[in-house]
C-alpha cells in the first residue's frame, strides 16, 4: 500500500513545474505548444483532488479542462485563419 | 478549536502545504502574465492563474471545497469563452475578415441535423428538468447546444437568447431565496431545496447564453 502522500507530494510538483513550463518553458512562443504545457498543472491539480476525495470536482474539472483546451485551440486556429501576429 | 473534529488530522496537516502551492503557482501565473505583450499568453496564462484558485478552494477540504469547486470551474470556463470571443471580434474588426465559426475540418452536413434535433433537443431538455440541479442543467445546456448548432446554417431568432439572459437573472433570484429559506425557515426545507435546484438549472442551462453573444455578431440574422 502506497503512501497517500506520495500522489499529494507528486500533484504539487506537477503544479508548480508545469506552470513555470507554461510561463518560461522552451518553445512557449507558439501558442498551442503554451496550451498542451498547461496539461501539467491541470493534472497535478487532479492529483490533489484525489488526495482530498473530491469526486465530483475531479469529474466536473477533467470535463472542464477538455472543454477549455477545445476553445483555446479554436481561438489560436481562429485568429491563425485572421492572419493575426501570434 | 477553529477546525472540527469529525476533520480528519491528515487532511489538518495538509493545509499549509497546499495555501504555500497554490499561492506560488499564483504567483508564477502572474509574474508570466505581467510580462506578456501577447494577448492569446494572456489568455492561455489566465488558465494557470485559474488553477491556483483551484488549490486554495480545494485546500478547505471537506464536502464544502466540493460545492465550492465547481461555481468556480463554471465561472473559468465562461470568463475563457467571453475573453477568446472579445480576441477574436477585436481581430476581425481589425483585419475585416471573415472566418468559419466552428474551424473543423468536416463539412457537418449530416441529414441527422436536419431531421432529429428537435426531438433529440426536447428529449434532453426534458430529462434535464427531471434531473434538476447541476448534472439537469448540463444535460439540458447540451440538448440546446445541439439544436443551436443543427440550426446554424438556418439562423436564429436572437430575441430568444435576450429572454435566456433574463431566465438567468430569475433563476439567480431563484437560488437565492431558496438559500434564505434554508436558514431562516428550516422547517420548509424541501421548498427551499426545490427552488435552488430549479435554479441552478436553469442557471446553468442558460450558460448556453453565452453563444448568444457570437450570434448576435456572427450568426445569419432573420
Amino acid at each position: 500500500m502506497l503512501d497517500i502522500q506520495i500522489w499529494f507530494y507528486t500533484g504539487c510538483a506537477l503544479v508548480i513545474l508545469g506552470s513555470l513550463g507554461t510561463v518560461f518553458g522552451p518553445g512557449v512562443k507558439d501558442p498551442v505548444v503554451r496550451i498542451l504545457n498547461t496539461e501539467i498543472p491541470a493534472v497535478g491539480l487532479s492529483l490533489i483532488f484525489l488526495t482530498y476525495n473530491h469526486t465530483i470536482a475531479l469529474l466536473t474539472f477533467i470535463a472542464a479542462t477538455v472543454i477549455i483546451t477545445l476553445i483555446l485551440l479554436r481561438a489560436v486556429v481562429r485568429l491563425e485563419e485572421m492572419g493575426a501576429e501570434l | 478549536m477553529l477546525v472540527p473534529d469529525l476533520v480528519s488530522p491528515f487532511v489538518v496537516s495538509l493545509y499549509n502545504p497546499v495555501i504555500a502551492v497554490g499561492i506560488l503557482v499564483g504567483f508564477i501565473g502572474l509574474l508570466g502574465i505581467s510580462f506578456q505583450k501577447n494577448d492569446l499568453s494572456v489568455l492561455i496564462l489566465t488558465d494557470i492563474v485559474g488553477i491556483a484558485m483551484l488549490i486554495v478552494v480545494a485546500a478547505v477540504a471537506t464536502d464544502l471545497a466540493e460545492a465550492l469547486i465547481l461555481p468556480g470551474l463554471v465561472v473559468e470556463l465562461a470568463e475563457i469563452l467571453a475573453i477568446s470571443e472579445i480576441l477574436m471580434s477585436r481581430e476581425m474588426r481589425k483585419s475585416g475578415k471573415k472566418v468559419e465559426l466552428l474551424p473543423v475540418p468536416l463539412s457537418l452536413d449530416m441529414e441527422i441535423l436536419k431531421t432529429a434535433p428537435n426531438f433529440i433537443a426536447l428529449a434532453l431538455v426534458a430529462y434535464g428538468v427531471f434531473l434538476t440541479g447541476f448534472t439537469g442543467g448540463a444535460v439540458a445546456g447540451v440538448g440546446i447546444l445541439f439544436y443551436v448548432l443543427s440550426k446554424t446554417y438556418r439562423g436564429i431568432p436572437f430575441g430568444l437568447w435576450e429572454g435566456m439572459s433574463g431566465a438567468s437573472g430569475i433563476a439567480w433570484c431563484l437560488w437565492i431565496a431558496g438559500f434564505l429559506i434554508f436558514f431562516v425557515f428550516p422547517q420548509i426545507w424541501l421548498l427551499g431545496l426545490f427552488l435552488s435546484s430549479c435554479g441552478l438549472l436553469v442557471k446553468v442551462a442558460s450558460k448556453i447564453g453565452l453563444v448568444g453573444v457570437m450570434g448576435r455578431e456572427e450568426f445569419k440574422k432573420e
